[in-house]
């Protein structure tokens, strides 16, 4: 691949991430790269809960705790990761585009829609004040001393990557000279009852792309991937983790929460990113799939790559990274474009855990059983959600 | 008039002040009793109206919606009326949608809460959950309209609507969307009515029928703006407003920013509501203040700007507020020129538009 123009070629430069498996990026690829699972039974969501879901153990201490929601500290933690040892100036002209789901919704208890105000003299209105999503953008803000524009997204499962592709627009555009983009969600019983009712997780350890998949489960956890221009990066001497290439996004405009089952809508943001990225089909050496376990989410993406890469020299390796530590909602498209990003630096093709009996698809392979090594100069993170929207993300390495 | 820029070509409001497809023509309202839930005393403000969404969008399936999605669904519809948008004659997967919001979908979020409260977290409602995701109005819009386009939810701690807007003009820019639908907004509900109260924030008139004149509180409002933009080339019809640029922070230099966005001091300036409920300066003060510090030394004195200033029904409207904010002032036909769209918020978070009013 060629660089056409440092000044609007997007650099990673830093990932900051707190996953189930700890604090920052190597815990990460350690756990993924050893095969790991972290999704354990949960028993005490909710009662009648019963599934298995990924927890981050814990999180660095913070001044006035009852301001932030588990979302908040989430999003601070991996946005301190990521920016430790970024000049302070820089850092305080910087933009912040954070995507989440839940936000503070960990913090409000069903008694609120009873009786608020009764609620409030007994919580205090610092709980509920978590609630609005602009609150993880701001938090980071805060936290950081960051005052440039601060964004936030919410697009259901797909709010990571827009997070990604909106922050290198902003970069474009000349807004700000740095940008911290990402994701954050808490697990929280709100979300798990609303999938639990909808009859959407899969009570054993999810099976993403296996023809027994049941549905999905939940994770938690925050990714902020620090992106400038290449020009800028270089200006400044900073090291290039890897290249975002190209972006799309779109919606399929097809059902409030079921996915087009043909797999179109997606297929157009891959289609998207791909040409915005100058790839072609055999260019793309993994693709990290949306994946959630769900029946009909795992037919519809396999259906949109075979729409894509049919074609291709040989079928194109996929895999699910929710099998390891569960679907972490507004954080799961950033944290799943670190993943890709580690990935291709460790030229690791991780394979979906528990996957048995894929899908049949002449044009996938769906990665399974041990991870196999394999240089990848460009490689693709893949998000969709409820309503029907959908991103792509195109790495690339700076050497390939 | 720079065609390549991104242009206002349509409205659509659902607000205290009606369904109104185009500008608005009466201005004139006070808060009204609180009707959509119980109060033991009174309590006002400026609230939506019932109206039946099929009479204005003929196929419109709310019932199960949330308000807020509802509201969206039809403030974007109004909008492609007015702006004579033939979908079926464009491509529909270039068509992007953003919606902006302080609170999202609060109606059946606390109906959710409810029904965990009365039978427990395991005895939810599964079709309500998806309506309080954030993002459901943006997707009902695009579902009605068969809009494939980005389809983005964007918030923002004091100027979310015009955070959207910024967003927009960028998708254009990149040419990753040919025409954004740009909406905004929010709706009351009993907790936040309830929070605002319990911190103090709200009016004497939210309490008693003869206020005292406005003070630095406020009376809650509620209600959605949207804008069609497309690029000024595109379009054969009526242009509003073309946007030209912008920015956005948290902290910073707004007289800067001002600078940078303008040579000279612009024709008007619209005050977008300070993003917060509770601010001790009115915006057209905050506003007066910042363009002496601006155009400092030019030929700019503080009156020469026409102020169109902000009413309390949009005032009301905190962190979403902002396209009715720039609602109000088109429909106050302020005359043509640059205008200036201006939020500040406690804290230092500032927000600033350049738009161009064409000549009527």
């Amino acid at each position: 691949m060629t660089i056409l123009d440092p000044a609007k070629t997007i650099a990673v430069t830093a990932i900051g991430v707190v996953s189930p498996y700890g604090l920052g990026s190597a815990a990460l690829e350690a756990g993924l790269l050893a095969g790991k699972s972290c999704l354990a039974p949960a028993t005490d969501l909710f009662p009648g809960f019963t599934g298995h879901v990924a927890r981050v153990a814990s999180l660095p201490a913070i001044a006035e705790v009852e301001r932030y929601s588990r979302s908040d500290r989430l999003a601070m933690a991996a946005a301190e990761d990521a920016c430790a040892g970024l000049p302070r100036e820089l850092l305080r002209q910087s933009g912040i585009v954070m995507a989440t789901t839940v936000a503070g919704l960990t913090e409000i208890e069903p008694e609120i829609a009873i009786d608020p105000a009764a609620w409030y003299a007994q919580a205090g209105l610092a709980r509920a004040a978590t609630y609005p999503i602009s609150r993880v953008a701001a938090s980071v803000g805060e936290h950081l001393g960051i005052e440039g524009p601060a964004c936030a997204v919410s697009v259901a499962c797909a709010s990571g990557a827009i997070a990604l592709a909106l922050a290198a627009n902003m970069l474009l555009d000349g807004e700000v000279p740095l940008a911290l983009a990402g994701g954050s969600d808490a697990l929280s019983a709100f979300t798990a009852s609303g999938f639990h009712s909808l009859q959407a997780l899969d009570p054993a350890p999810c099976r993403p792309f296996d023809k027994s998949r049941q549905g999905l489960n939940l994770g938690e956890g925050a990714a902020v991937l620090v992106l400038e221009t290449l020009a800028h990066a270089r200006s400044r001497g900073a090291e290039v983790l890897a290249l975002l290439r190209g972006w799309g996004m779109s919606n399929d405009a097809y059902h409030p929460t079921a996915p087009d089952t043909e797999g179109k809508g997606l297929a157009s943001a891959i289609r998207l990113a791909m040409e915005m990225a100058g790839t072609g089909i055999d260019e793309i050496g993994y693709v990290n799939a949306h994946g959630t376990g769900t029946p009909l989410n795992d037919v519809a993406e396999t259906r949109c790559y075979e729409l894509v890469f049919r074609g291709r020299s040989a079928p194109i390796p996929v895999s699910s990274t929710k099998s390891y530590f569960g679907h972490c909602l507004g954080a799961a498209g950033a944290l799943e474009a670190a993943i890709t990003i580690l990935a291709m630096r460790s030229s690791a093709l991780l394979p979906t855990l528990r996957l048995a009996d894929p899908i049949d698809s002449p044009d996938v392979e769906y990665l399974r059983g041990a991870g196999r090594s394999q240089p990848l100069p460009a490689a693709m993170s893949v998000s969709a959600g409820f309503g029907g929207s959908n991103a792509a993300l195109v790495f690339g390495r700076l050497d390939a | 008039m720079n065609t390549n820029l991104p242009a206002i070509a349509g409205i659509g409001s659902v607000t205290p002040l009606g369904a109104t497809a185009g500008l608005l023509s009466d201005f004139d309202i006070a808060p009204q009793p609180i009707a959509a839930w119980p109060n033991a005393t009174l309590r006002r403000a400026y609230q939506v109206q019932p109206f039946n969404p099929a009479k204005l969008v003929p196929g419109a399936k709310t019932r199960r919606l949330d308000r807020l999605s509802c509201w969206a669904l039809v403030a974007a519809s109004l909008a492609l009326q007015d702006a004579g948008l033939d979908l079926d004659a464009m491509d529909r997967s270039r068509v992007a949608v953003l919606f902006a919001s302080g609170f999202g979908c609060l109606e059946l979020t606390e109906s959710f809460y409810r029904s965990a409260a009365l039978n427990g977290w395991s005895g939810t409602d599964p079709i309500t959950f998806p309506e309080t995701l954030a993002n459901a109005p943006a997707c009902h819009v695009a579902l009605f309209h068969g809009l494939r386009g980005p389809n983005l939810t964007l918030g923002g701690e004091n100027f979310a609507a015009e955070i959207a807007l910024l967003r927009a003009a960028s998708l254009l820019r990149h040419g990753q969307a040919d025409r954004a639908i740009v909406i905004a907004g929010d709706a009351l509900s009993p907790a936040v009515y309830q929070w605002y109260e319990t911190a103090g924030l709200l009016s004497p008139a939210c309490f008693v029928s003869d206020p005292p004149a406005r003070t630095a509180s406020f009376v809650p409002s509620e209600g959605v703006a949207a804008v069609l933009l497309e690029s000024a080339a595109k379009t054969e019809r009526k242009i509003y407003a073309q946007f030209t640029g912008g920015c956005y922070a948290r902290s910073g230099d707004p007289a800067q920013a001002i600078r940078d966005l303008f040579s000279s001091a612009p024709a008007m300036v619209f005050p977008a509501g300070d993003g917060t409920p509770c601010s001790s300066d009115p915006p057209a003060e905050v506003f007066r203040s910042l363009a002496g510090q601006a155009f400092e030394g030019q030929s700019f004195s503080r009156n020469d700007a026409r102020i169109v200033a902000s009413l309390p029904v949009a005032d009301g409207l905190p962190r979403s507020g902002g396209l009715f904010h720039l609602l109000l002032a088109l429909s106050r036909r302020p005359g043509s020129g640059p205008a200036l769209m201006l939020g500040t918020a406690a804290g230092g978070a500032f927000a600033a538009l350049r738009l161009e009013v064409p000549s009527s």
